[in-house]
């Protein structure tokens, strides 16, 4: 009975028990990580509140992954949806939070509505609410239907996942929650709607037509470039990670964009390529962005601030938080050898063996994406330098720096465990692609065992002229052995023990906190080469005390949020202006309402009696 | 066997580069009708840099102190991927021209916070603009690594060793590898190696505080990822195959280093020709790669 | 017989729809109910039923003596009660009923088909219901919307008694016990809304509006 109530609620496939394995590895240190966090900073009553809320998470997420049933999903999505929302103003005091979340729930029930339209119309077509019986019915379903059925999809998952244009509530709702929520908000759950996205659009509908891979690439390389470019802009550190989480969401996309395109394009075996790095790339990042969020969190629970113009030197005292944010860093930068590499190197891969497969026009425009991509990983690259730096190196920028202590030992042991993560994903790459090739291959219904994934070497079947290579272990000993070289170089038959002094002043005596670069400045030139985009904007205050005696000076510089002003804004307005028309009809008058009801009376019997 | 021969190559790289850049300088003096060092005065300089202590920045870390040696390993572990003397290269079944690109930003990545280790102006102002003008090179590089590809199929780098087809699209590739390297080695009209004018650093920039052996591992890394992107550009215009045993062996290491000649010949040559351009014009000198890289892609396609 | 009564509801609903004051629209309402009542008790004697008789007696006591009384008290004791508020006045307000006739007849013989007394009488009760509607929106006072519901359910009570032989006794008798608590406590709630606001003006509600 219960087998059979499982099989027709639950839904368990390679593809599922691959997610269920993502929010199990983010779950469980962000729940250790709590454990520290929460002590000290909400009554108790709050923190246990908090705890079940946890639980719940956790269980409507894998609910949704797991969900074989149309109701079971909308019912674990929005479940998901709601307890998301009240971690977002968990922190009820702050009036930033709960705008936050007005902004996180309207636009997430806004993403609900479209999906909710498009369940309604695999309804009428499957009459079933099951996902076999809704493949099948798929296999017939008229083209336009689809399309339809597609774009509903693209709009309602997308705005879960954070895709440009629809992402304008990740930099909002994500810095606000406790932050082993936004690590597991912003780790696991977008990444529902990307398993969404591949349930229901590659396994159910079936990809037919290329203009969709086509326009999810667009779509994701556009989010990997905005989410970048804002995420080098800002100052907070939390905000800096979700607009890092848009852009990391745009590069899945691009291995799940080229896996649709190559679907369309009866190349399954590329598909599955492309699949396996959307894949990888989802679960790297679910690991390093936990990683990173729990990282700013120890940091803000340590200084009490976000803002990184306030903080530095905290590596001095934070050693262990530091070393974890700085494997954080080096993963999401895509650096050897650690995991962010191999997935970033393997999507480029894909869009580079695509390019040479297909025919000119996808060719060029693969190859410009694949540039494109190269450099949202500099971008990206460039902005934990910049993170990283400025938080944990150089001279404490204020007093919130000066006053911070190293983490508890619940927080830190979260930390190190994504972290040996981190490198192991890295390392044992190989072992990694065969499962998930495996995976890919049963979402794809594609046979794979022409194709040889292992640790030194992945061949493709013939429609590829030759093998493509690398070995993350043999690359790390590498690093590792001419490291040591170096190490041994700088130590043999040296007689000088290095002498501690000051750092070069060019003969100032006063040099200190204020001197140091600060991150505004580190990201200026990148605020001056992308203004056509940014629109930055000065505003300057002088007061004075005479005409020539200047007392002081403010120097304000921002950056014009341009969805915000360009697209939202104006929308908001013009919903408002048809709210305030609509009003009209309600003028308080209770004759008048009598009258709306007497007048649908009569109508109503008019019609009756034509019929 | 291969071990020896790995041990070789490192050693071929690291005897041989700073002697690229010494006869770099030397050229330019000559066309600058100057007498100016000696081609062998890297080497003193590394030697003079060996002898001497080192002063370590109060305000820095571990990250200061690692950074040398992440750097050198970068560069020596890009080296080992070219092929050299063994075709393919030692690691070449571990990393390809992709997995180079990304070994140089780990060496760019530690440099650069080892520079804002040290709460000085000068760091973060060089660590700044490299970040900044690493990006860009990026997609320009990324693109003409694709044209590459399309001409040979692989992004291995001994994939284009012994081809000797040489084509407009291979031409064009070469040519924007060519101004990558200008870009990544700071040479002008990027970054000027010669000076430490705060207005025109930014390697320098960001070395500012290493002193002593750290230096000159650092200064080492410098010569040895010169002479791999030399290698690099060699290899795609000028293919040369593996010693067969039938050939004058004269004649083939003449050719060898004949090649890496003309490519040092052509720096030294840009770099008294031109001025050194300003940050913000860097960004469409990068651009201006990007779009050789895209119409590199489009011969490539076109197969000419 | 049966056509008189219908004849002089009709006559007594123009007289409710063209009441200019309070008093006249409720001496129509009266007028109005005591046709029901010898409507219902024409009934009763032809049925030889004795829960038509005691529906017939509460009618009378109801809605002929009791309710005409209690209004009539609320009038005397608010002061400026006597204005009835027209929205349309009483002409327009005629021709309006006259519409609302030929459309209940069109209803009627469109729901029957054919033309006979049941047509009738489904006409006169719709047009009653349609004229107590049609009081309820078109005058401002309280007072008048309270009078429009009776003549609301005075219309349906006829509708039900004559086409389908009366509702079940028990229905009638709570219907009436509805109607009896709901103008007590409605009267009293005009006196109290009178005391507060100082007028019974249900238009003035929109002052309320956001």
């Amino acid at each position: 009975m219960l087998e059979l109530l499982s099989k027709q609620f639950f839904f368990f496939d390679p593809l599922s028990l691959f997610f269920l394995l993502v929010i199990g590895i983010v779950s469980l240190p962000c729940a250790v990580y709590s454990l520290g966090y929460l002590r000290g900073e909400y009554s108790r009553p709050k923190i246990i509140f908090s705890r079940i809320l946890l639980a719940v998470f956790i269980l409507s997420m894998a609910a949704v992954v797991t969900a074989g049933n149309l109701l079971v999903f909308l019912v674990a999505w929005e479940s998901m949806s709601l307890v998301s929302y009240f971690f977002v103003i968990f922190d009820t005091t702050h009036e930033r939070s709960i705008r936050a979340g007005t902004i996180y729930i309207v636009m997430t029930h806004i993403g609900t509505a479209f999906l909710v339209a498009g369940f309604m119309l695999f309804y009428k077509y499957a009459h079933a609410f099951d996902f076999i019986s809704i493949r099948n019915a798929c296999f017939i379903m008229p083209s336009p239907v689809k399309n339809t059925i597609f774009i509903l999809f693209l709009i309602g998952f997308g705005t879960k996942a954070g895709i440009v244009p629809l992402h304008i509530w990740l930099p909002y709702a994500h810095p606000q929650a406790p932050s082993h929520i936004s690590s597991l908000m912003s780790g696991v759950m977008i990444k529902t709607a990307v398993y969404a996205l591949v349930r229901f659009v590659i396994f159910i509908l079936g990809v037919d037509s290329p203009w969709w891979g086509i326009l999810i690439l667009l779509l994701a390389v556009s989010s990997c470039l905005v989410g970048v470019i804002y995420a080098l802009m800002e100052r907070d550190i939390k905000r800096l990670l979700a607009y890092s989480s848009v852009e990391n969401m745009g590069i899945i996309l691009l291995g799940i964009g080229l896996a649709m395109l190559f679907i369309a394009a009866r190349m399954p075996y590329l598909a599955v390529f492309s699949l396996i790095a959307g894949l990888y790339h989802l679960i790297n990042h679910a690991i390093f962005k936990g990683l990173l969020f729990l990282g700013a969190g120890s940091v803000y629970k340590a200084t009490g601030t976000r803002d990184i113009e306030k903080l530095g030197g905290l590596i001095k005292k934070m050693p262990q938080t530091a070393f974890c944010f700085l494997i954080g860093s080096l993963a999401i930068s895509a650096l050897p050898p650690l995991n962010g590499f191999v997935s970033e190197w393997l999507t480029l891969q894909a869009f580079f063996i695509g390019a040479l497969n297909s025919a000119g026009g996808t060719k060029l425009f693969l190859g410009i994406c694949a540039g494109l991509l190269a450099l949202t990983s500099g971008l990206a690259a460039a902005c934990f330098v910049k993170a990283f730096g400025i938080v944990f190196l150089g001279l404490p920028r204020s007093n919130y720096a000066q006053g911070a202590g190293e983490a508890p030992l619940s927080m830190r042991a979260g930390m190190f465990f994504l972290s040996l993560l981190a490198v192991i994903f890295g390392l044992a790459s190989g072992y990694i692609i065969n499962l998930l090739a495996a995976t890919a291959a049963a979402v794809l219904d594609v046979d794979i065992s022409g194709m040889r994934f292992a640790l030194n070497n992945l061949v493709l079947t013939p429609q590829t002229a030759r093998s493509i290579y690398l070995n993350v272990p043999l690359l790390a000993l590498a690093l590792a052995g001419t490291a040591a070289l170096g190490w041994i170089a700088h130590r043999l038959f040296c007689k000088f023990k290095p002498v501690i002094y000051n750092t070069w002043d060019c003969g100032y005596y006063k040099i200190g906190a204020r001197n140091q670069y600060s991150g505004t400045a580190f990201s200026k030139p990148f605020r001056i080469a992308f203004s056509f985009f940014l629109l930055p904007y000065r505003k300057t205050q002088k007061i004075r005390e005479s005409f020539y005696h200047v007392k002081s000076f403010a120097y304000e510089t921002h950056t014009t949020f341009v969805f915000k002003k360009y697209v939202y804004l104006p929308l908001i307005a013009l919903v408002l202006k048809g709210a305030k028309s609509m009003r009209r009809i309600q003028p308080g008058s209770i004759h008048l309402y009598l009258g709306y009801i007497f007048s649908a009376l009569l109508l109503l019997l008019i019609f009756m009696n034509k019929f | 066997m291969k071990i020896f021969l790995i041990i070789l190559q490192l050693l071929f790289f690291t005897a041989v580069a700073p002697f690229l850049s010494g006869l770099i300088t030397k050229l330019k003096n000559n066309f600058r009708m100057r007498q100016g060092p000696g081609i062998l005065q890297p080497y003193f300089n590394l030697a003079k840099l060996f002898r001497k202590g080192e002063v370590v920045s109060a305000t820095s870390s571990w990250i200061f102190k690692a950074a040398p040696y992440v750097v050198i390993s970068s560069a020596l572990t890009a080296a080992l991927c070219i092929p050299v003397f063994i075709f393919p290269a030692p690691l070449n079944h571990a990393g390809d021209f992709l997995a180079v690109i990304f070994i140089f930003a780990l060496g760019r990545f530690f440099l650069a916070l080892a520079a804002l280790d040290t709460a000085s102006s000068f760091g973060g102002m060089g660590a700044s603009r490299e970040m900044f003008i690493s990006s860009l090179v990026e997609p320009a590089l990324c693109l003409t690594v694709f044209s590459i590809f399309l001409q040979f199929g692989s992004t291995s780098l001994s994939a284009f060793s012994g081809i000797h087809a040489v084509s407009i699209a291979a031409l064009i590739a070469a040519l924007a590898l060519f101004l990558v390297t200008i870009a990544e080695t700071s040479r002008i009209p990027v970054d000027n190696q010669e000076t430490h004018l705060e207005l025109t650093m930014v390697h320098e920039a960001m070395v500012l505080e290493y002193s002593g052996r750290p230096l000159a591992l650092i200064e080492m890394a410098l010569h040895v990822k010169q002479m791999v992107w030399f290698f690099l550009i060699a290899q795609l215009i000028f293919p040369i195959t593996a010693f067969s045993p039938g050939a004058s062996v004269f004649l083939w290491c003449a050719w060898y280093f004949v090649r890496i000649f003309i490519i040092v010949l052509a720096v030294a040559l840009v770099e008294v020709s031109v001025a050194k351009m300003r940050l913000f014009r860097v960004a469409d000198f990068l651009g201006f790669i990007f779009v050789l890289g895209v119409i590199g892609s489009i011969c490539a396609m076109l197969g000419v | 017989m049966q056509s008189i009564i219908l004849f002089l509801i009709l006559i007594s609903t123009y007289l409710m729809v063209i009441a200019k004051r309070t008093p006249a629209l409720i001496r129509a309402f009266r007028y109005q109910s005591f046709c029901l009542f010898w409507a219902t008790l024409v009934i009763a004697i032809a049925e030889k039923q004795m829960e038509l008789f005691v529906v017939a007696g509460l009618l009378f006591i109801l809605k002929v003596v009791f309710i005409p009384q209690l209004l009539y008290r609320t009038i005397k004791r608010l002061n400026a009660a006597e204005d009835l508020g027209l929205f349309v006045n009483p002409q327009l307000s005629l021709l309006w009923a006259l519409g609302f006739t030929y459309l209940s007849w069109l209803f009627a013989s469109g729901l029957t088909g054919s033309a006979d007394a049941k047509t009738m009488i489904l006409a006169v009760a719709f047009f009653a219901v349609l004229a107590g509607i049609f009081l309820m929106i078109f005058r401002m006072t309280a007072l008048a919307q309270i009078i429009g519901l009776l003549v609301m359910e005075n219309g349906i009570f006829l509708l039900a008694s004559m086409v389908s032989g009366g509702m079940p006794f028990f229905v009638e008798i709570a219907i009436f016990f509805d109607v009896f608590v709901s103008v007590l406590i409605m009267g009293f709630f005009v006196y109290r809304i009178n005391k507060f606001f100082t007028h019974i003006d249900v238009n003035k509600l929109s002052r309320l509006r956001g």
